[in-house]
């Protein structure tokens, strides 16, 4: 726990009466990469706004490199080196996907140093995705899968040690889902990344991660190897027993 | 510095010059036109470099130039006008950043109204503290510079607040201003300070129609809370700014160049008349041209080139 990357100890998230996320604890070493899994309104993403800082937890600690980051603001955590990417894409749709990619280079990953190549700039790591021929059109004007990818490529500008990937490959055909969850292999085996990785398809998710944390009305109910994960009984119960059936 | 940047600022540099002439060679009426139209382009290119970039839509523009026009009502007694004109902007944009504090985390329609309720604010705070500090309503400035001077000082200004825009527009902090304009939250994942980036922007533009405003005082003799923190001027650069294309930087000079000239255009031929005919006019070019000038100015370039 000590020497976690990015540690959340006891994080709680209420809206008015509702409790989003309720007490969790998760821990995510470097270069590790873990599946975020849980029923529609498990607390997921919300999970997510507060370890990137977007919202700022009511109870519990965020840990991130070392530095309690509980209730700073939004920027510090991208400085830190948490990169996210949102459900629904949220690029600069006016700029040009490369200088999507430059902003977040001369912003959060401006101080950060990197070991890999596909760092350098823009166009590196737009050619690490495979985006290198978009790279002068508007953000805007591409398709939402490719937006996903831009959305990725605006992370690693930011040169991250944990990057908070939120169903990036919703709505993608299978071969398709196998080709993102090989990328997201490549961003953690290659540029030494750690992945938080939330997919509402199950099945490949837990074929790729190493570990699986599963969330349930806002409690972590299970975290651990995803073949022990998927046979837990409370696991099935609150959501795989839900899609076998 | 890149090829753009450079080139821009060339074509700043060398307007500056052309337009540094017209006291020689214009006559009084003309002068006095060219000033109203140079004011109006610092005004609107400056405000466009915080609210064009960020779509914070500030209304506080008329606050900072009563505040250096206010300025200039105190200082030109015991300081030279070249020193009030920056101290104007001095302390307009520290009132910038005072107010930043407050009210920059709104949006919308509430930073809107907000800024417009501070200019009121400053105005009764001034009319009274004159009232009951100065026993005075107004004040009247005596010894002022010749019409060739003021003219030149507001050019001076409106010419640095230009380079200023095109400056920051090349700079991490103009990408910062954008950023926020088109998604504040995802540009704070990015990194990006936005609280300080806004109120760098937020001051920077103060400055300028602070500075703007103690310049242009001098040409009133008679300075009161009233004309000098006149709603007017803000609603005027911002509708100047809109028209131009608020988040390019030809956009606001063009429109302020057009724009002062219409006015007085039709002030001159139709005194009753002439701002029902503005009226009409700003309705045509919102709904037929929602980008601005700069939108045309920007097709036609691209069909040449």
């Amino acid at each position: 726990m000590a020497d976690a990357l990015l540690s959340a100890r006891g994080v709680t998230v209420r809206f008015g009466g509702l409790v989003a996320v309720d007490g969790v604890d998760l821990a995510v070493e470097r270069g590790e990469l873990v599946g975020l899994i849980g029923p529609n309104g498990a607390g997921k993403t919300t999970l997510f706004h507060a370890l990137s800082g977007v919202l700022v937890p009511d109870a519990g600690r965020l840990v991130v490199d070392g530095e309690d980051l509980t209730g700073r603001p939004t920027h510090e955590f991208a400085m830190h080196g948490v990169a996210r990417t949102f459900q629904t894409p949220r690029v600069f749709r006016d700029m040009s996907a490369e200088a999507n990619v430059r902003f977040a280079l001369q912003f959060a990953g401006r101080r950060r140093r990197h070991e890999h190549d596909a760092f350098d700039d823009a166009r590196a790591i737009l050619g690490f995705l495979d985006l290198a021929q978009f790279a002068a059109a508007p953000a805007g004007a591409l398709t939402p899968a490719r937006q996903r990818l831009l959305e990725i490529g605006m992370a690693l500008g930011a040169r991250p040690g944990v990057l908070l990937l939120d169903e990036v490959a919703a709505g993608l055909t299978h071969a398709e889902l196998e080709a993102a969850a090989r990328l997201i292999r490549r961003v953690r085996d290659e540029l030494r990344i750690a992945v938080i990785w939330i997919e509402h398809a199950v099945r490949v998710l837990l074929s790729h991660v190493e570990r699986v944390a599963v969330l349930h009305q806002g409690r972590k109910i299970a975290d651990g190897d995803p073949r022990t994960v998927a046979r837990d009984a409370a696991v099935i119960e609150a959501y795989l027993g839900a899609e076998a059936a | 510095m890149t090829l753009e940047l450079r080139r821009t600022l060339g074509t700043i540099l060398a307007a500056g010059i052309a337009l540094a002439a017209m006291p020689w060679v214009a006559s009084d009426f003309v002068l006095s036109l060219a000033l109203t139209c140079v004011m109006y382009a610092g005004l609107a290119a400056t405000w466009a470099l915080f609210s064009g970039a960020t779509n914070y839509l500030s209304l506080a523009t008329s606050a900072f130039f009563g505040i250096g026009a206010y300025v200039t009502a105190w200082g030109l007694e015991v300081l030279p006008y070249a020193a009030v004109v920056p101290l104007g902007g001095l302390v307009a944009a520290a009132f910038a950043v005072l107010v930043g504090f407050a009210v920059l985390h709104l949006r919308g329609a509430y930073f809107a109204v907000l800024t417009f309720g501070l200019g009121e604010l400053v105005r009764h705070a001034i009319t009274y503290s004159e009232k009951t500090y100065a026993k005075t309503v107004g004040r009247v400035l005596s010894d002022v510079p010749d019409s060739t001077l003021v003219y030149l000082t507001v050019l001076l200004v409106a010419l640095a607040g230009v380079t200023v825009c095109a400056v920051v527009r090349a700079s991490r902090l103009g990408l910062a201003l954008a950023g926020i304009g088109s998604d504040e939250e995802r540009a704070q994942t990015l990194g990006v300070d936005t609280r300080r980036t806004k109120i760098a922007g937020f001051a920077l533009s103060a400055f300028f129609a602070g500075a703007l405003g103690a310049a242009v005082a001098v040409r009133w003799t008679y300075i009161e809370p009233a004309s000098v923190f006149n709603p007017f001027i803000g609603f005027q650069t911002v509708l100047i700014a809109m028209l131009g294309g608020a988040h390019t930087l030809i956009g606001p000079l063009v429109s302020a160049v057009g724009f002062s000239l219409l006015t007085e255009l039709l002030r001159l031929q139709f005194p009753y008349a002439y701002l029902v005919l503005l009226g009409a006019l700003l309705i045509v070019l919102v709904l037929y041209l929602p980008g601005g000038i700069a939108s045309v100015l920007g097709r036609s370039r691209r069909a040449n080139g």
